[in-house]
């Protein structure tokens, strides 16, 4: 009895659980999917047989695009995205977004389709937006394009001042960075404990240390969240504003030190929706009321300690602000966090074609 | 003496015991050297089981099947209790029973409550990351957005808001696809 369906096409994978039998189906895109596309929307729908195949219908280069996934029968309370960040689509082209989907309930009979798929947002690169944005895709969206203009500018300019030998060097220092990095595996749930707490004494609240980068914005000024054994809850962050323009957005992210000392990235704390209009000079609190319950292998990680810095801010303008480079080596602490989605794939391809591969990478755009 | 029973010493061991038999163990424990010795084995037993690594297995998987199997013997048992037991009342047997009952139902609110969740929160949407990629579970319904071709995932990354997401790398392409699971 198989549990799980990987298909190589847009394979959406239904498996009834009715508690003695299990069995797992594999249905047709297009009877069990359907794609919602705008009528204006500046992409095409080519084909499902091998993911979304889209075309770029509009005039300008693409750099990112997210869909969103609803199966409201399946996940209830919740929902589902797909984004394609760090791609350069000219008009006209193609581009392939892979969507596997495993649902999984009751045996029930079921009419119509049992996913809806529709476009959230587009971002083209004059960072321009198409979209509804009911997931805050343009932010997202934007966030990974400045992220990416930073290290491609980055990997480029030690192209430029040390030749090859400067890029692989810088190329293998940041896949040894993410070899290295340490991760946590993480549940998480809204009102009460997450699953599975493994320590469910009393909480006490555990106070953030803070990483001050020296370019940033906004800077943190204290902050907590109730702690017991393996699982955080309710962190909330006082920061304020030390810029001259108004802040509509803010991210912290959160790194804990478990008790043997070693540190990982856990996640991040953002200005809840709508909550945040800070203007130059003043002071906000962000707070969240979820429950993170942390492990590793297996095995619950114990919360000995936290740490917190200020990762991404956007301003009322739209402008956005991310730590620099220098930012980022400026603490030993900061080689935990993740990535660029676009640093990871640069890497991904010196991994796999080589140094050429890369520089030509780089002078593509 | 009157020693209380090995799987008593054995709840007390953990921690697990509810306060008034706690207290009631507790206070023969002082006096009584054995018993002593008895929960120290216990206590050493069960570090000794969590310094052991976990093998790794599709944890979801067996507990679906234990499930399964539940109702299984849930069933068979409904099949077996048709069948008609008792011929007639009978008042030792009933005041047995009552008594039984009464344990029971005290056991259920004396026990510690520090262990045990309101019913609500079992059936809350959780957001979780599986082998086979980032899920949003809500009691026995999911949707899984599954990692491209079975790869293992990448830069998992949790935002507090109630956001949970993994990065793919398309082996061919070299694309970086980013799927996200959320709390609404």
């Amino acid at each position: 009895m198989s549990l799980c369906n990987k298909g190589t096409a847009a394979v959406l994978a239904v498996l009834f659980t009715a508690g003695l039998h299990a069995q797992t189906t594999a249905l047709s895109p297009s009877d069990s999917i359907k794609i919602d596309l705008p009528a204006d929307s500046p992409l095409n729908l080519i084909s499902t047989t091998m993911g979304l195949t889209l075309r770029n219908a509009g005039a300008r280069h693409i750099r990112g695009v997210t869909l969103l996934i609803t199966a409201q029968e399946f996940a209830p309370g919740g929902k589902g995205s797909v984004a394609r960040p760090s791609i350069d689509v000219p008009p006209g082209e193609n581009f392939t977004l892979p969507i596997d989907i495993r649902l999984v309930r009751p045996v029930r009979e079921t009419a119509g389709p049992l996913v809806r798929v529709q476009l959230d947002g587009v971002l083209f690169d004059d960072l321009s937006f198409y979209g509804p944005n009911k997931l805050n895709s343009q932010r997202a969206l934007t966030f990974w394009e400045v992220e990416a203009q930073r290290d491609r500018a980055y990997f480029k300019q030690a192209l430029q001042a040390r030749g090859q030998t400067g890029l692989q060097q810088e190329i293998l220092a940041s896949i040894a960075k993410q070899a290295d990095r340490p991760q946590l595996d993480v549940s998480l749930s809204r009102n009460g404990p997450a699953v599975g707490s493994a320590v469910p004494s009393t909480d006490h609240m555990a106070q953030f240390a803070f990483l001050n980068l020296p370019g940033a914005p906004v800077q943190p000024l204290e902050g907590w969240a109730a702690i017991s054994g393996n699982e955080a809850r309710s962190p909330q962050i006082e920061v304020i504003n030390n810029s001259g323009k108004p802040v509509r957005y803010v991210e912290i992210g959160w790194l804990v030190k478990d008790k043997q000392g070693r540190e990982y990235l856990a996640g991040s704390v953002p200005a809840s929706e709508s909550a945040m209009v800070l203007p130059a000079g003043q002071r906000a609190r962000l707070q969240q009321d979820t429950a993170l319950k942390f492990s590793r292998a297996g095995r619950p990680v114990e919360i000995d300690g936290m740490t917190a810095y200020v990762s991404q801010v956007e301003f009322a303008d739209g402008h956005v602000w991310v730590p620099s480079r220098r930012d980022l080596d400026s603490s030993p602490l900061l080689r935990i966090t993740a990535p660029s989605p676009e640093e990871q794939r640069l890497a991904d391809i010196y991994a796999k074609k080589g140094l050429p591969a890369l520089v030509a990478e780089l002078n593509r755009y | 003496m009157n020693h209380p029973r090995d799987n008593d010493l054995a709840l007390l061991a953990g921690g697990e015991a509810g306060p008034i038999r706690r207290f009631l163990l507790d206070r023969h424990v002082r006096t009584c050297a054995d018993c002593r010795q008895t929960i120290a084995e216990y206590r050493e037993f069960r570090a000794g089981l969590a310094d052991q690594e976990l093998p790794d297995l599709n944890w979801n998987f067996l507990a679906a099947d234990m499930r399964a199997n539940i109702r299984l013997g849930l069933e068979a048992g409904a099949c077996v209790r048709t069948t008609h037991v008792f011929g007639g009342w009978n008042r030792r047997l009933g005041i047995a029973f009552a008594g039984l009952a009464l344990l029971v139902g005290s056991g259920f609110f004396l026990r510690d409550l520090r262990f045990h969740r309101p019913a609500a929160e079992v059936s809350a949407p959780v957001l979780q990351m599986t082998a086979s990629g980032v899920e949003i579970r809500k009691g026995e319904n999911s949707l899984t957005l599954l990692n491209h071709h079975g790869n293992a995932a990448t830069n998992q990354t949790v935002s507090a808001e109630g956001d949970m997401e993994v990065r793919n790398i398309d082996g061919e392409t070299g694309s970086v696809t980013i799927n996200n699971v959320s709390l609404q």
